[in-house]
């Protein structure tokens, strides 16, 4: 069965195109014209990847992405016609897992779509993965912390498995980028920079003062058991 | 008119100096005048006041002395006399003249005069006797028919006046070196204001459209400065509007290119369906769009550097590598790319984004324009490392080598050529990338003819900062920045702030 796209865009021709060229790559594409009718479809019929116009007429692409995580851990890309860092780092913090900027084109589109529906590896992985009080378990998709269940987006489970399964050992943002995300050399370092921060709200007690997930300054990342 | 336009050429300080100074001489040329006058005729009155009182109390003791006895001697009567010095006493008797000094007699006298009191008239009068001022009173005496004369020396009196002359003449020229000097030194603090508004115009033509003139507590100077911020503010506004505008407009046509690219994609990959007219139409299509979306985003990209929002997304990068990797996506996969063995492995802070931007402008100029791209290096240099792209050649002309990174420019080269892919931005972004950087490009001869366009970014030994995104212009602040400073720990990368050239 195709993966199911739902396309939030106030542009209609854009609307009418994309869908075209999606549907040419093989997905079903799901369409609506604002934030709220978005959602009101999403609860209708879940989607495999959500795609969001930053700029909607009524609730905004920012708000529509909250609103959405509030009940789902599906992937979310949001469309935005700047790259300015404003931009860019509010949509990747209301909760998307990656960008594409306007103009795009409807096989760079798929090729992100494709990364992030690619399943998570789990040959050869240890059913669970532990550091201090959390557990991992790559397997189930879930993270435990203290004995409770924490929701995390996909990307997010992703890199938390790609930290805890190299613990102690520095993770540049290449290597990230081209592990979680699926990218080559020119992907964009904010996209794991603004997860790595989210994963920290949820996981560490203090997230100004890291324990698990450290920063290593001229480097990367790496997670301290 | 001429004349009063070589007045104006002096320039408004000279012309304020001279005026001081020609107000100082005039009023203390007056002053000394009327004191020197006033002085003079104060003490002439004096003196003559004495003189006659004198004169008048030796005839009349003479003429006591003589009335008494008529032998007296009367050149002994004369020496007796009490009379100031450098007078001389001179009596006539019966036509006999006696004195008190050889030298003089009958003769010291004017003869005016001396006529005029022997008739019985007495008189005074001033002249000159062998170049000194003398002033003689004569008095007749009937009741012993003589008449007694003296003479007095104003020579003293002269000096003296002479010496007040001086004086006044000195405080005079004193007074007014002193209106120049105050008159130098008022119009330059007049006009220090402009100085400073002068200054403040310099650095706003030098590109630094943020300065302002500080309000002055000074009513007529506030003013000034007022204007002058005021047209300030509305030139920045009109630039800003204009930017504004560059950007808004590339902002805008991306929802259309969007629909395009798509549109496009979908036409491509149902190419075969179409008959060969359709499907070449489509080809020229397709190129005029990706042209089209490749202007917008240089657009966008020159009106981010323009707004001062150009962002540098700074990462320790292996500069080597990182050519590498941007020649291959550039299409220059077959070009060998040569790094200098001092500077193999370098890792630098760069935005990877905007050096493969550069790379890439660089390897399609050389293909549009010279044949296609030789040799691409990574050389070292003091304090810094070098990217040079080579091509074929022809060489860019001497007059043309700084003209071909302008926006827009259109050398000779491009102009033989007909239609091109280019933008017409690729060269003069390169440059804006650059100096992002803080470094240089410039274009330059190869050995064999060929252009070597190099790239000169600066090496720092150590790098620090706190910021892994810095602005380059520093204008307003994002979310993202806030959220870095506040959490520093969050940067995994070092960075280095720009310095905006």
């Amino acid at each position: 069965m195709s993966s199911r796209i739902l396309l939030v865009e106030d542009d209609e021709r854009i609307r009418a195109s994309t869908r075209l060229a999606l549907e040419d790559e093989g997905y079903e594409v799901d369409e609506a014209g604002s934030g709220e009718v978005g959602l009101e479809r999403f609860g209708y019929q879940a989607a495999d990847v959500v795609l969001i116009d930053l700029m909607l007429p009524g609730m905004d692409g920012f708000e529509c992405c909250r609103q959405l995580r509030r009940s789902s851990a599906v992937p979310v890309i949001m469309v935005t016609a700047r790259t300015d860092t404003h931009d860019v780092v509010a949509g990747l913090e209301a909760g998307a897992d990656d960008y594409v900027t306007k103009p795009f084109v409807a096989k760079e589109l798929s090729a992100r779509i494709r990364a992030l529906l690619r399943r998570a590896r789990s040959m050869g992985e240890p059913a669970t993965l532990s550091f201090g009080d959390v557990e991992v378990r790559p397997d189930e998709g879930t993270v435990i912390r203290s004995g409770s269940e924490i929701h995390c987006t996909r990307t997010e489970f992703r890199l938390l498995c790609e930290l805890a399964t190299n613990p102690g050992k520095v993770l540049s943002r290449e290597q990230l980028l081209d592990r979680v995300w699926g990218y080559d050399y020119f992907g964009d370092g904010r996209l794991v920079d603004v997860h790595i921060r989210r994963l920290r709200t949820k996981i560490e007690s203090d997230p100004g003062s890291p324990r698990h997930i450290l920063t290593v300054r001229g480097m990367g990342y790496k997670l301290a058991p | 008119m001429p004349r009063w336009r070589r007045w104006r050429a002096l320039g408004l300080r000279s012309r304020v100096t001279v005026t001081f100074g020609l107000g100082a001489l005039a009023l203390s040329a007056t002053l000394a005048g009327l004191t020197y006058f006033t002085a003079r005729q104060f003490i002439l009155h004096e003196r003559e006041t004495a003189i006659l009182r004198q004169a008048y109390v030796n005839a009349s003791l003479a003429r006591s002395s003589l009335l008494r006895s008529d032998s007296t001697d009367i050149t002994q009567l004369l020496d007796s006399l009490d009379t100031l010095p450098g007078s001389l006493s001179v009596l006539e008797r019966h036509g006999f003249w006696y004195a008190t000094s050889f030298s003089v007699g009958e003769n010291a006298i004017p003869a005016g005069l001396r006529k005029l009191v022997l008739e019985g008239t007495p008189a005074t009068q001033h002249f000159v006797l062998a170049g000194s001022s003398q002033m003689v009173v004569g008095v007749p005496l009937p009741a012993v028919g003589g008449a007694y004369f003296e003479v007095f020396s104003l020579a003293e009196l002269s000096r003296t006046l002479q010496i007040l002359a001086l004086a006044l003449a000195g405080a005079a020229l004193v007074t007014t070196a002193a209106g120049v000097v105050i008159g130098r030194w008022a119009s330059s603090r007049a006009l220090r204001p402009l100085a400073e508004v002068s200054k403040a115009a310099e650095t706003i033509a030098g590109g630094n459209l943020k300065t302002r003139l500080v309000a002055a507590d000074d009513p007529d100077l506030s003013a000034l400065a007022d204007s002058f911020n005021r047209m300030a503010d509305a030139l920045l506004e009109r630039i800003d509007r204009e930017v504004r505008f560059t950007s808004d407009v590339s902002h805008e046509l991306r929802s259309p290119l969007t629909t395009l690219a798509n549109s496009l994609g979908v036409l491509e990959a149902h190419n075969e369906d179409l008959p060969p007219r359709s499907r070449r139409a489509l080809e020229l299509i397709t190129e005029e769009i990706r042209r089209f979306q490749r202007m917008v985003d240089d657009l966008l990209e020159i009106s981010r550097v323009d707004t001062g929002s150009a962002e540098l997304h700074l990462d320790e990068v292996d500069v080597g590598e990182l050519t590498r990797r941007a020649a291959d996506a550039a299409g220059a996969r077959l070009v060998p790319v040569e790094v200098d063995p001092a500077v193999d492995g370098l890792r630098l802070p760069l935005d990877k984004r905007r050096i493969e931007r550069v790379v890439a402008n660089l390897v399609d100029n050389a293909t549009q324009y010279a044949g296609g791209v030789t040799r691409l290096a990574v050389e070292s240099a003091p304090g810094s490392v070098r990217l040079v792209v080579a091509d074929h050649g022809p060489g860019v002309p001497l007059a043309e080598r700084e003209r071909i990174f302008e926006r827009f420019y259109r050398g000779q080269a491009a102009g033989s050529r007909g239609t091109t892919d280019g933008t017409g931005l690729g060269l003069s972004l390169v440059t804006e990338h650059v100096r992002l950087h803080g470094g240089r490009v410039w274009v330059e001869d190869g050995a064999g003819g060929e252009n070597r366009f190099v790239v000169e970014l600066p090496v720092r030994d150590t790098v620090h900062g706190s910021s892994e995104r810095s602005r380059a212009n520093g204008a307003g602040s994002s979310q993202f920045e806030d959220d870095m400073t506040s959490a520093p720990r969050d940067l995994p990368e070092a960075s280095t702030p720009v310095e905006s050239t």
